[in-house]
């Protein structure tokens, strides 16, 4: 458990500055340094049993089914890590406290400081390699925010973004590469992952595994080509840079090459890609840090050297280069820390960090130089500090090493170190001062004493590399090796190594390199180079260009193209499903034809024809689709479905009517535009689904079902079962009364949403008025139609009555009684205008709906009384004089719901066109 | 009898999707009204095809009722979605001053 | 018989014929009937899921004869799923003012849930349909709630796509009984297996046509073109909801490719899987290519929302029962961190504060797939259940990168470039309920993941659903 809350600690941090922040900026960073030492105390408990060769593990489990465990361990190397990470966070929280100005929202920036500290421990602590990936894109989401924190600015917006995109895809391919490891090793612990090294290696997955991963490890620790965000992450605050490129975020990628170590290296494709990518970074960022300006920039690229620096070790393979490579993480992260901190303080001092226009500050600031020589002396290997160690251990590891190219790259690489440190240290500190606009002066403890506790760092382990760091080196490199290790670490080897004179000749070469810097500089200046933020920029911009063009050539809002893409995918998958298999002929007999279907059917066609031929003439085609209904219900009727046919032709005549009524407001016709190819191709569409819907019509009708169809169940069982002589209603209201249920509720729906659109169609403004108001003056209603339809009335709502109570029996219901209903409503709507029917909205069409629903829900629900299901229907027979019988089921009062809903559902879409009509009175 | 049927649901359909192809809002409600012509007979002939046979019980025989039904349920339905759709198209029409169905999808509106 | 199976569906439809009858000008108390029909879904969902498998005879008919509910641990998920995302979006409704913003609202989404619910829970193919459209038309009212003239136009781009979906469904759904002579899933379910080898054709066409009518709801590519126009311009805690539609496709895709046209169905082969394969590999790029072309904040969510169903639809092409339980897993996710980004927007259009800006980078993590949200863990359990398929990992993962970048740009254009704090706050507590929906379903993924693994196999071997049918079978 204690290893898990360790790792929550900083997590637990992260939420206090919101809290804190109102008792002040020394309360809110004392508050999460807290949380930081207590981590840190926690893990020092353990050293005793780590330096025993102990390792410490916690397990929770999370997610077994996959693997993914909350399972933590602390070795050597973690505790390396876990050491740096804790410790450098409390001196920078301490920095950050005095560095940041009193204008920024400095609690914000403590929580994301804090999470990304969580998030860095977390993989150091991970055993679990799918948790460490969990921490690991934490560390790029929460680096995304510190980097961005002055989100103001447009450069700090794009270094955030950059340095998330490359970090975030690094980590993508990292998923992969260690869920692919997982699989190979049997588990996703490292506890076992780490004992598997020759399976691992054997597996035809190595190499993938392999890449990926380091395709994650070399995006997070900036290894060439992948350096570029490193530099641009500058735009973040100092403390954060000093964070961030020193001890942390960078170091992560080289913690899991050491992590994976034992598994992964060894083999010639690990030695020469990670070698060669260490070497290249090394000495190409060196060379560059050499011509910068900016003091975070030198910086920026010095650790991208370094940290290939630590790379080029862990590709060599060799248990001493390990260890080389753990003690370098060691001094870097301390001298480099240091240095981040003390660009800040000249910066603040100065107010610049352009190494150009800086110059003699060492009587100003005599601490600062003081602090700074060390540390830069540093990172240039001069004795007797702890870079000079860990440079002659690489330097060691490199002489024995072929080809002769890379000894000789990396001294080249030391030369440059050396030439780019001094020119840091001399153009500050050293030479003539500028004029500066305030006098510089040494900052407050704050801002210097968590430098000089680094500093101090720096020259205690350089003289005493054994006593200081001996033990924490020996148990890293034990842990990362997976074997005891026992560094020797001393300042003098006496003149035999090679390393020493390789150190030499670099110290040498850098004086002459100095000395010819304005040529150098010339040459560069002048050089041609690859930008990499431009390439990237370029990149990105092309790939958003593209993404762009694709998504709004593809959903350019056509709706016909939708239709037309969706149509070909059913025609083509429809047929393809169909010819890729065997099809039995039909055996049916077929029915026998006769005169008047060949001309009612003839009549159809030639009306849907006709109709599409003649859109543009708005009413014409609305009144030939008209016709097609109509013929089509009087098929129906022949076709042995009267039910159908009552339906259809009550149908027809209502949704024409509204229609008619909504064309009064719209164009009259569809103006011209359409090219002549577009007409061809959907009209090819048109025709080749139409021929693929009549081919399976066809094919249906010829052949019996394979099963016996379930509808004889309600042939024999609608009387008996159901108490209705219609088989069609019984089914409706009976037998599948809960589609009927839905099919109300679908139109209630309808209804509320007419009202709803019409509601708030009153209330925006239009562009365009409707165009009808000629129709509605004077003599538009005759008064015979107007008589006339008066009269229809009561009949159309006998009629209704009398169609919705024999609908048990015969063909009826309450679907069509409420449309001759709303038939004669409409008629008189037509006939007499809207100000008529607006008149007599008394009628609350809500209420219909709502009762209409209610009664149908409550008919339903009534069976629950007898302990049936939901509309289990109950009957008895009944007489009234004009009827012969009919039933009184409880299916009738269901039957009165839907007459109900479709009545509202009619006179409320009317009312809606009438209020659209005359808007000013309808609001 | 079945060629024919088969035909005039062929020539519904294409109707209505040809209508559907246009690019104002009248043609593509005319032609779904086509194509449910289309359909409510495609649903209906899956019953198959039975003269003089109402299922209206008597003395038989009866055609299958239940594709009768569905079809009944699909009438309604495909009534209410109508004339749903004819307020929206109107309100469309009204607000925007013009009937074209497709939209400058690109550009979402931000409005309450 | 316990009548618990039916309530989802009838309840909230009861309470909106109240509404409609007697509170239809009093928005307090419809606000008062919607948040008790919502929390009464939720117990009963809760209660639900905890019930073995079962069905319901509408009007004691019995299956398959008359219309039959079946309640299994996917439709119990699925009311679950959908009672909470209901709770998660009247809140933020309410709270924001949106339900004040138009007439109706709160049957208009009583009815939305009864659809969604009859959805779920039905065994009855035709039944499904009908359900489909009360959940649509329900739908339609709610998209063009508000009123707006871009947003009615492209309400009406919505409803004609989905009538002519309509209309395949109906299409599709006479073929099935033309051939099968039954509408009843789990009757389809056993008479399919005894369907002739040399006979397969006229069922081969319906599944076909089935499964593409589902993959129109789901937004699978070439299908996918309704989506963006329709959640972009709805009222965003109406696209809130509309992240639970798509899932609707899912459910269908899942019940029908499980149950009646199973992958060892001889009659179909590997057909159904062969097509949604390549699909949904479409449907990740067009989703990732679009969320990375952005443009404004709802479109590009819902591209995202398009680019996550191509990955749980990956996931349902296996048809393993692991592959089959990650995509549930991502189902809930993907529905929840949807839901969450577009309430997030709806705040977004006024004020984008600080507590906005956390709130967006909170989801839109879980939505790009990132640690430590949901999103993350149920992405490796695609990755993982999809082990072999180097294909799909590839599109997953750049997929993934493509969303973050988008959502990385957006949220840094609009909270970092642009912020906001002179409009009012407005409540975020929708918002903060369906973070800790993602928080809790990420922390839970252990029990979780094992329940959805039983769900998984139930499904695999659907005995039981069948069983629960009792086929011709009178009370």
């Amino acid at each position: 458990m204690s290893l898990a809350l360790i790792a929550a600690l900083p997590f637990l941090g992260a939420l206090t500055p919101a809290l804190t922040q109102r008792f002040g900026r020394g309360i809110a960073t004392a508050t999460v340094a807290l949380f930081s030492a207590a981590a840190l105390l926690l893990i020092l408990q353990h050293v005793p049993a780590i330096m025993a060769g102990q390792t410490i593990t916690t397990q929770i489990n999370w997610l077994p089914t996959l693997g993914l465990n909350a399972n933590f361990r602390l070795d050597g190397l973690a505790l390396l890590f876990a050491l740096l990470i804790l410790g450098i966070g409390l001196l920078i929280q301490i920095y950050a406290r005095f560095y940041l100005d009193t204008s920024e929202p400095y609690a914000r920036f403590l929580t994301y400081l804090m999470l990304f500290q969580g998030a860095m421990l977390g993989i150091v602590l991970s055993d679990n390699i799918l948790l460490l990936l969990v921490f690991w894109e934490m560390t790029s989401l929460s680096s995304f925010l510190l980097i961005g924190f002055w989100s103001h600015l447009p450069k700090a917006r794009q270094g955030a973004r950059m340095a998330l995109a490359t970090t975030g895809a690094g980590g993508l391919a990292m998923i992969a590469g260690l869920l692919m490891l997982g699989h190979v090793a049997g588990g996703y612990d490292l506890s076992t992952i780490l004992g598997e090294r020759a399976a691992i290696q054997a597996s035809p997955l190595y190499v993938p595994a392999l890449l990926l991963i380091l395709l994650g490890a070399f995006t997070k620790s900036a290894q060439f080509p992948f350096h570029y965000w490193l530099p641009h992450a500058m735009a973040a605050p100092t403390p954060v840079s000093a964070y961030l490129h020193s001890a942390t975020m960078v170091k992560a990628g080289l913690f899991l090459l050491a992590r994976l170590w034992p598994v992964l290296a060894g083999t010639p494709e690990w030695f020469w890609i990670v070698t060669s990518a260490g070497l290249i970074t090394m000495s190409f960022a060196a060379g560059v840090a050499l011509f910068k300006d900016d003091l975070k920039a030198i910086l920026a690229y010095s650790t991208v050297s370094h940290l290939g620096l630590i790379t080029f070790l862990l590709g060599l393979g060799t248990k001493a280069a390990a260890t080389a490579a753990v003690f370098h993480i060691l001094c870097h992260a301390t001298f480099k820390a240091a240095l981040f901190m003390l660009a800040g303080i000249v910066d603040h001092a100065t107010h610049t960090r352009d190494i150009r226009a800086l110059g003699g500050l060492r009587r100003a600031m005599p601490i600062s130089f003081a602090l700074a020589s060390i540390a830069t002396l540093s990172m240039a290997g001069i004795p007797p500090l702890n870079g000079f160690l860990s440079k002659e251990m690489m330097l060691e590891e490199a002489a024995h090493t072929a080809p002769w190219v890379i000894p000789v790259l990396a001294t080249f690489a030391a030369l440059l170190s050396v030439a780019y440190a001094l020119r840091f240290l001399v153009y500050t500190f050293l030479g003539q001062a500028p004029a500066y606009a305030h006098a510089p002066h040494d900052p407050g403890a704050g801002l210097w004493l968590p430098p000089a506790i680094l500093a101090a760092l720096v020259v205690a382990i350089g003289l005493a590399p054994m006593a200081m760091a001996g033990w924490l080196v020996d148990a890293a490199a034990s842990a990362t090796t997976g074997e005891a290790v026992h560094a020797h670490i001393a300042l003098w080897h006496g003149l035999q190594p090679p390393a020493l004179w390789m150190s030499l000749a670099a110290v040498g070469g850098a004086l002459v390199v100095l000395g010819l810097y304005p040529a150098l500089r010339a040459a560069w200046d002048g050089a041609h180079k690859p930008d990499a933020k431009a390439m990237f920029d370029a990149g990105m911009g092309w790939l958003t260009k593209t993404a762009t063009a694709l998504t709004q050539g593809l959903h350019n809002g056509s709706l016909s193209r939708g239709f037309a893409v969706g149509l070909c995918s059913f025609l083509a998958l429809g047929l393809y499903a169909y010819l890729s298999a065997p099809t039995l002929p039909g055996t049916r007999a077929l029915t026998q034809i006769s005169f008047a279907p060949v001309v009612a059917f003839g009549l159809l066609m030639t009306a849907a024809l006709a109709a599409t031929a003649l859109h543009r003439k708005r009413l014409l085609a609305l009144l030939l689709t008209g016709i097609v209904g109509l013929i089509l219900s009087a098929s129906f009727a022949y076709l042995s479905a009267p039910d159908l046919a009552l339906t259809q032709i009550t149908v027809e005549v209502v949704t024409i009517a509204l229609m008619l009524l909504a064309l009064n407001f719209l164009p009259k016709t569809t103006p011209r535009k359409t090219a002549g190819f577009r007409k061809l191709r959907d009209g090819g569409l048109a025709v080749a689904v139409g021929t693929g819907v009549a081919a399976l019509a066809y094919t249906l009708m010829t052949r019996e079902a394979m099963f016996p169809p379930i509808s004889a169940f309600h042939l024999a069982q609608s009387l008996p079962g159901a108490g209705g002589h219609n088989a069609v209603n019984t089914i409706i209201v009976d037998f599948r009364g809960y589609d009927t249920y839905g099919e109300i509720i679908v139109l209630g729906i309808a209804a509320l949403l007419i009202f709803a659109l019409t509601e708030s169609l009153l209330g925006t403004r239009w562009a365009v008025q409707p165009d009808h108001a000629a129709g509605d003056e004077g003599d538009a209603h005759p008064v015979m139609l107007q008589t006339a339809t008066r009269l229809i009335l009561p009949m159309a709502m006998l009629v209704g009555v009398y169609l919705f109570l024999r609908g048990h029996n015969e063909p009826g219901g309450g679907f069509v009684a409420g449309l001759v209903f709303a038939i004669g409503l409409v008629l008189q709507y037509i006939a007499s205008g809207q100000d008529w029917a607006a008149a007599r909205r008394r009628i609350p069409y809500h209420a219909m709906i709502g009762a209409g629903v209610l009664v149908a829900s409550a008919t339903g629900i009534g069976s629950f009384l007898a302990g049936r299901p939901f509309l289990t229907s109950n009957f008895t027979h009944g007489h009234l004089p004009p009827l012969k019988d009919f039933e009184l089921a409880t299916a009738a009062l269901f039957d009165l719901g839907v007459f109900l809903c479709v009545l509202g559902a009619v006179m409320l879409a009317l009312d809606a066109l009438a209020r659209l009509a005359k808007p000013q009175e309808g609001r | 009898m079945e060629v024919l049927i088969a035909i005039a649901i062929g020539t519904l359909t294409a109707c209505g999707i040809y209508l559907m192809l246009r690019a104002r809002t009248f043609p593509v409600i005319l032609g779904l009204s086509l194509l449910s012509y289309a359909v409510n007979l495609f649903i209906f002939i899956s019953g198959r095809i039975r003269l003089d046979a109402a299922p209206i019980i008597a003395d038989g025989p009866y055609t299958d009722p239940l594709p009768q039904a569905l079809v009944l349920t699909a009438i309604v339905i495909s009534f209410g979605m109508t004339a749903v759709l004819v307020i929206m198209a109107l309100g469309a029409y009204l607000t925007a001053g013009h009937d074209r169905i497709d939209t400058e999808d690109q550009h979402a509106e931000d409005q309450p | 018989m316990s009548q618990l199976l039916i309530l989802p569906v009838i309840l909230p439809a009861a309470l909106a014929g109240f509404i409609i009858l007697f509170a239809r000008n009093a928005l307090a108390v419809q606000r008062a009937i919607s948040g008790f029909g919502t929390l009464a879904l939720l117990a009963l969902a809760i209660t639900l899921i905890q019930a073995p498998t079962q069905s319901y005879f509408l009007g004691n008919w019995p299956a398959p004869f008359g219309i039959a509910l079946t309640l299994d641990g996917l439709s119990a998920l699925m009311l679950l799923l959908t009672a909470s995302l209901a709770l998660i979006v009247l809140i933020h409704s309410i709270a924001t003012g949106w339900d004040a913003q138009g007439r109706h609202f709160h049957a208009l989404f009583l009815f939305q849930l009864m659809g969604l619910n009859g959805a779920f829970l039905t065994a009855d193919a035709f039944n499904l349909f009908v359900f489909f459209e009360v959940l649509l038309i329900a739908s339609y009212g709610l998209m063009v709630h508000g009123g707006g003239q871009a947003r009615i136009r492209a309400g009406v781009q919505y409803v004609a796509f989905n009538l002519l979906g309509s209309t395949l469904f109906l299409f599709a759904l006479a073929t099935i009984y033309s051939t099968m002579g039954t509408l009843n899933m789990a009757d389809l379910a056993q008479k399919l297996p005894l369907v002739g080898a040399d006979d397969t054709g006229l069922i081969r066409v319906a599944a076909v046509l089935l499964m593409l009518v589902f993959a129109i709801k789901a937004a699978l590519v070439p299908l996918q073109f309704w989506l963006p126009g329709t959640y972009a311009n709805a009222p965003g805690p109406v696209a809130a909801l509309f992240a639970v539609m798509t899932k609707v496709g899912a459910y269908a895709l899942i019940r029908f490719g499980t149950l009646v046209f199973p992958g060892d169905l001889p009659a179909l082969g590997g057909l159904l899987a062969g097509l949604l394969y390549p699909a949904a590999l479409a449907t990740i790029a067009v989703g990732a290519i679009g969320t990375l072309a952005a443009g404004a904040l709802p479109r590009q969510i819902a591209f995202a929302a398009i680019g996550s169903m191509g990955t749980l639809l990956l996931a349902v092409s296996a048809f393993t029962p692991e592959a089959v339980s990650a995509t549930l897993y991502y189902l809930i996710h993907s529905t929840l961190a949807t839901a969450a980004l577009f309430l997030i927007a709806d705040l977004a259009r006024t004020r984008r504060d600080g507590l906005t800006a956390a709130l967006y980078m909170a989801a839109a993590i879980a939505m790009a797939g990132m640690p430590p949200l949901s999103g993350f863990v149920g992405k490796l359990l695609v990755l993982d259940a999809l082990r072999s398929d180097p294909l799909a990992w590839t599109f997953i993962l750049l997929a993934s990168l493509l969303t973050m970048i988008g959502l990385a740009r957006q949220g840094s254009d609009l909270f970092w470039k642009a912020p906001n704090t002179e409009a009012p706050a407005q409540s975020k507590a929708g918002v903060l309920l369906c973070l800790a929906a993602l928080v809790a379903l990420t922390l839970a993924a252990g029990p979780i993941t094992g329940w959805l693994g039983q769900t998984a196999a139930a499904l695999d071997a659907p005995e039981a659903y069948i069983a629960a049918n009792r086929l011709g079978v009178a009370e």
